[in-house]
Parts: structure tokens; sequence; C-alpha cells
């Protein structure tokens, strides 16, 4: 297919743009509320770090800073990673099976504005006299009681996260019906690309988890208003294996589908076919089914779970993983690796969240875990694989598909500039919490002990470098989107279906497909052509 | 179409074995949860299996205004429950409008369909 083809529709603009059933458009728009968001919450970690980079400054309350971390954990999870994975699958699925909208397009639609009614909800307790939540991201009872923490601002932040849960929901579902029911002909599952492939596992588990926890703030609400829903230790510990059920399997949420934007980055940009994919097919059903089973490993120390069975199937998922990770790698063995942007990220995703998989290994094991649970280790853990891993997974996956949805190239040196600002930033701010948990600094307080300052000093000033990177990213999204730089319909050479039609895309994504034969049609394409050519 | 019903059984299939290890290996609710779980994953399966996705195309609006509108009464009835019972009503009769404007749209799309 010749560049520009295909005509995209005229933006609409305002109302038409907010109300649009096109997938691209939901997409967009779940993907700006959710910088929005991100920047927020982005902005409360600066705040925590200039807090605690020297023992006793204490600028902000206890409260306040008991609102700062709530705000921030359940900002970056609730309306920030999973809207992204979502956002990101919502656009880019439908072109990879060969399909010319979403199915269920108002779910969709509706979704979206689910989601951004609860993050705005959630926000809002900051208007109020009692401040926003402050209960951690997991409001467990009975901190998050009326009686402990009573006020409006907690009320908000509860109907938030359940509105915003069902939104994702939603989002999800239209995403698991376009991969089931609306696949172009010859795409049979065995020829999904790997990217969809992690979004369908990703939405089974949304399905599966996602209505819990809508369960669990409709019951806190209850038990806010009305009392007696989550009595005594029994009733804190069911609303532990209610909120856990959704609460673990949302790390995977927010990470399974980057796993599928670094697959499809490497094997592009290792100018390879993906080494593996059955094996790769088969490690992602285990391992999401395998990440159902593993809520329990949250609640080894309250001694109510079978800490067995938990340490058993938590220490299992090395294994798919371990395929992941050796098809990536194999994947660039004996490539043509071609260092750009999306490359660096994905390669910053592998090494970094390596680290955080193996401490994950540690606080799978319960009597480790004893030691570790409620200390800086376990943020140290979870921000090497949500931001050093997700994050840089996500980035990886703007970089090489902002072309396809901008039509324009994103520029390499600012990209660069951003990649290596994060990367060293990311090091600096989390690293030292490991060596700050394993001595003892427990998390959630805005003071410490004298002798962990110039750990925490170099956390802060970590911070204030990833503040940078982040705006070199966005100075590169002004910049790309500014001065246009025509992409063409496949800059990348790469090797999946929505590299087959426009950038960006029109209304109803092709005009004409190329034959399947596998989950590479344009690979194949160039092969076959390479084949034909007089030698 | 139907192939996707496999990995959709697949994975369901493997959430009761786990979740009947579970509860060989305590007993009470959790267990029973997990084996839930693996309901909308099966029911999706058995579901595609016996109905196919059509394979005509369908004439869908490029706008859906109900939808906004319901999603948000929705929304607006649900914070009614902290901010009061004006709210919630306010919210429900938004919603209300919304499915029913919803309802008339999708009957107009399936005439075009026609």
């Amino acid at each position: 297919m010749a560049d520009g083809a295909s005509v995209a529709l005229p933006a609409e603009r305002g109302l038409g743009w907010l109300a649009s059933t096109d997938h691209k458009r939901t997409a967009a728009k779940v993907a700006l509320a959710a910088l929005f968001f991100f920047a927020l919450s982005g902005l409360l970690a600066l705040v925590m770090r200039a807090e605690l980079a020297q023992p006793g400054l204490q600028f902000v309350s206890d409260h306040t800073y008991d609102e700062l971390f709530t705000m921030h954990g359940s900002g970056m999870i609730y309306l920030f990673l999973t809207p992204m994975a979502l956002g990101l699958g919502l656009y880019i699925v439908p072109l990879q099976v060969g399909a010319a909208e979403v199915a269920a397009p108002r779910l969709a639609l509706g979704g979206f504005w689910l989601y951004l009614c609860g993050g705005l909800a959630m926000y809002s307790g900051f208007l109020t006299d009692s401040g926003a939540g402050s209960d951690t991201w997991t409001a467990t009872i009975p901190l998050s009681s009326s009686a402990a923490t009573p006020g409006v601002g907690m009320d908000l932040w509860v109907i938030g996260v359940g509105l915003a849960t069902l939104g994702s929901l939603l989002i999800a579902l239209s995403i698991l019906l376009t991969i089931v029911r609306l696949r172009a002909p010859g795409m049979t599952m065995l020829r999904l690309p790997v990217f969809s492939w992690t979004m369908l596992v990703t939405t089974l588990m949304v399905l599966a988890s996602f209505p819990v926890l809508i369960v669990a703030m409709g019951l806190l609400l209850a038990e806010r208003h009305l009392g007696g829903v989550f009595d005594g230790a029994t009733g804190s510990i069911a609303y532990q294996h209610l909120f856990w059920f959704y609460g673990h399997p949302v790390v995977y949420v927010m990470f399974f589908p980057f796993v599928g934007a670094v697959a499809e980055v490497v094997a592009t940009f290792s100018r390879k076919r993906f080494f593996g994919y059955r094996a790769l097919v088969v490690s992602l059903l285990v391992f999401t089914a395998l990440s159902m089973a593993v809520w329990g490993h949250h609640m080894f120390v309250t001694g109510a779970v079978q800490n067995q069975y938990f340490s058993l199937t938590s220490h299992l998922l090395a294994v798919p993983a371990g395929i992941e990770y050796f098809d990536l790698i194999a994947t660039m063995i004996g490539g043509a690796i071609l260092l750009r942007t999306p490359m660096l990220f994905a390669l910053g995703f592998i090494c970094q969240f390596l680290i955080g998989g193996l401490t994950g290994i540690i606080v799978a094991s319960p009597p480790l875990d004893y030691h570790v649970n409620g200390s800086f280790f376990i943020v140290a853990h979870f921000h090497y694989t949500l931001f050093a891993g997700s994050l840089f997974g996500l980035l990886a996956g703007v970089h090489y598909w902002f072309p396809k949805v901008s039509g324009a190239m994103l520029r390499e040196g600012l990209g660069k500039l951003s990649f290596w600002l994060l990367a060293i930033g990311a090091n600096l701010t989390f690293f030292p919490m490991f060596f700050l948990g394993f001595d003892g600094m427990p998390r959630r307080v805005p003071d410490y002990a004298p002798r962990l300052g110039d750990l925490n000093l170099l956390s802060s000033i970590g911070a204030g470098v990833i503040a940078l990177g982040v705006l070199a990213f966005l100075a590169n999204l002004w910049v790309s989107l500014r001065h246009r730089v025509p992409a063409g319909d496949d800059p990348w050479g790469a090797q999946t279906l929505e590299w087959a039609t426009s950038s960006p895309p029109p209304r109803h994504n092709f005009d004409s497909l190329p034959p399947i034969g596998s989950y590479a049609p344009l690979l194949d394409r160039r092969e076959a052509e390479e084949k034909a050519a007089p030698a | 179409m139907r192939g996707a019903s496999a990995p959709l059984l697949a994975w369901g299939c493997l959430q009761l074995l786990l979740g009947a290890g579970l509860a060989a290996f305590s007993e009470g609710v959790p267990a029973l949860l997990f084996l839930a779980a693996a309901a909308p994953a099966l029911t999706l399966a058995a579901w595609n299996r016996a109905r196919p996705a059509s394979e005509r195309a369908r004439s869908l609006p490029a706008l859906s205004l109900p939808v906004v509108v319901l999603a948000v009464g929705a929304a607006l009835a649900a914070l009614g429950l902290t901010a009061g019972l004006w709210l919630s009503l306010v919210g429900a009769e938004i919603a209300l409008f919304g499915a029913v404007w919803l309802g008339r749209e999708l009957r107009e799309e399936r005439r075009w369909g026609r």
C-alpha cells in the first residue's frame, strides 16, 4: 500500500470528539486523561521525596503526608498505568487483528467516561475539609473505617476507585471481544501478534479480578455508612482477601501489555522473527492463570492464609517468566540490532524489570517477607516492576507506535535524552530503597532515623532526575507534534498488520489487508518479495 | 472465530485446577472465590462456541452522545451516595434519560442495518 493511499477523516472537534465511537479516539482520550493523572500523581511523589530528603524536615503534616502517598499510589495504579495499558490495547489491538473497529465501541466509550469521573472524584477529595483519601492505595480495614478516617474525602476515594475500575473493566471487555469476535479472515489465534496475545490474557485477568474490587469498594462504602460488614479481625482478613484478589492480578494487568509492546519492539529492531512464539503463548496463559493464584502472598504476615500454597504458586511464576525472558533475549541474538529510542526503552525494561522480578522471589518467601514486609524494600521492589519495568515498557510502546498514531516521528535526540535521564533517575531513586528497607526504614512515614539520611537524599535527587526525564519526554511530544516530520505508513520496517495501513489510520482502519499467513504478515511479504526479486 | 474459545477454555480450566489446589490446602471462602473467577472465561468460551460472530458488516454511528450521558449520570448517582440523596436522584434521572436515548439510537441503528 502506498503512503497516503487512505485518508483519515477530518478531526471531530469538541463534543463530537468526546463522544466519538472510533476506538482510536476513545483510546486517545484514555491516554490523555491517564497522562493528566500521571502528572498529578507524579507531582505528589516529588513533594513526598522533598519531605523525605532529610530527617526532621516536616514541612507537610503527618495527615497531609498520608494523603500524598495514598493519592500517589492510587493515582498511578487506578488512574494511570492500568487505563494506559488498556488504552494502548484499545488503539492497537483492532489494527493488529485486522478489524475495522472495536467490538462494542459504546462499552469502551462509556468505560472512558466512568474512569474519568472516578479519577476526578478521587482527586476532588483534596477540596474537602477532611482531605483526600489517606488510607494507602489498599484502604485496609479498619484504617479505612469511618471511625478511623471520617469525612467525605475518603468516601469520594472509595466511590472514585469503584467507578474508575468499572470503567477499566468495560474497556477491557471491549478489547477482549474484539480479539475473540472480530479478527480478520486468516487471522487465527496462532497468528495473533504477540502484543494482542498479551492483551488477551490481560483482559482475561481484568474480567476475573476487577469485579471483585468493585464489590469490595461497595462493601467498604456500606461499612463506612452502615457498619457491620467488615467487623473485627475476620472482617479485616475478608477485606484483604477481596482486595488482594484484585490487587495482585492488577500488577500483571500493568505489566503484560508492556511485555507485548517490548516483544514487538525487540523483534522489529532486531530485524528478526520473534523467537519461540508458541512457547511464549503457552507461558502467557500459564503465567496469567498462576498470577490469579498468588494474592495470598500479600497476607503472609497475617497468619490467616496458607503460606505454603501461596509461596509455591508465587515461586512457580519464575518458570513462565523465564521463558518470556529467554524468548526476548533469543530474538535479539543474531539479529541486526538497531538502537533507536524504542529499542533503548525496551532494553531498559528487560534489564530493570529483572531486578523487580528477582526481588519478587525474596518477598515470595514467607521467612524473608516477614523481615521486609512494610519496609522500603517493598517500595523499591514494586517501583522496579512498575516504574523501571512497566513505565519503560510503556515508553518503548509509545515511541514505537507514536508515528502510527500521529503520522509524525518523535525526535531521536530528545527520546534518547529522556531515556537516559529516566534510567539514571529510576535507579538513583529506587535502588537505595532496598538498603533502606533492609536497614528497617518503614514505608509510609514522613520522618526517619538520622542514620538513614544519606541514602534518602540520594533517592530524592533521583526523583528530581526522573522529573527532568519526564519533562524531556513531554518536550519531545510537543516539538514532534508542532514541527512534524512525516512518518509514512511503516517507518520501522515492522512486522504486524497495523503498519499495513496509513499513519494515522482511517476511520475504518484498512482500505485493504495483505494476506495473513503468520503473526508477522508484513515480514512474510518482505521475505516473499526478496525471494522473488532477481539476484 | 470459534478458535478463540480454546485459549479461553484452557485459561478457565487452569483457574479451576489452581482453585481446586487451594481448596485442597484450605477450606473457606477464598477458594470458592478463586473457583468462581474461572466463570467469566468459561462462559465467554461457551458463548463464542455456541454463537459465532456474524460476518455481516455493522452500521455504527460516528458519535454516541447517549453513552456519555448515561455514564456521567451513573457516576453522579454513585457520588450521591456520599453527597446526598439529591445528587443520586439527579444522577439517576440523567442516567435514565441517557438509557432511553441509547435505546432509540440502537433501534435506529438496527433499522439502518436491515
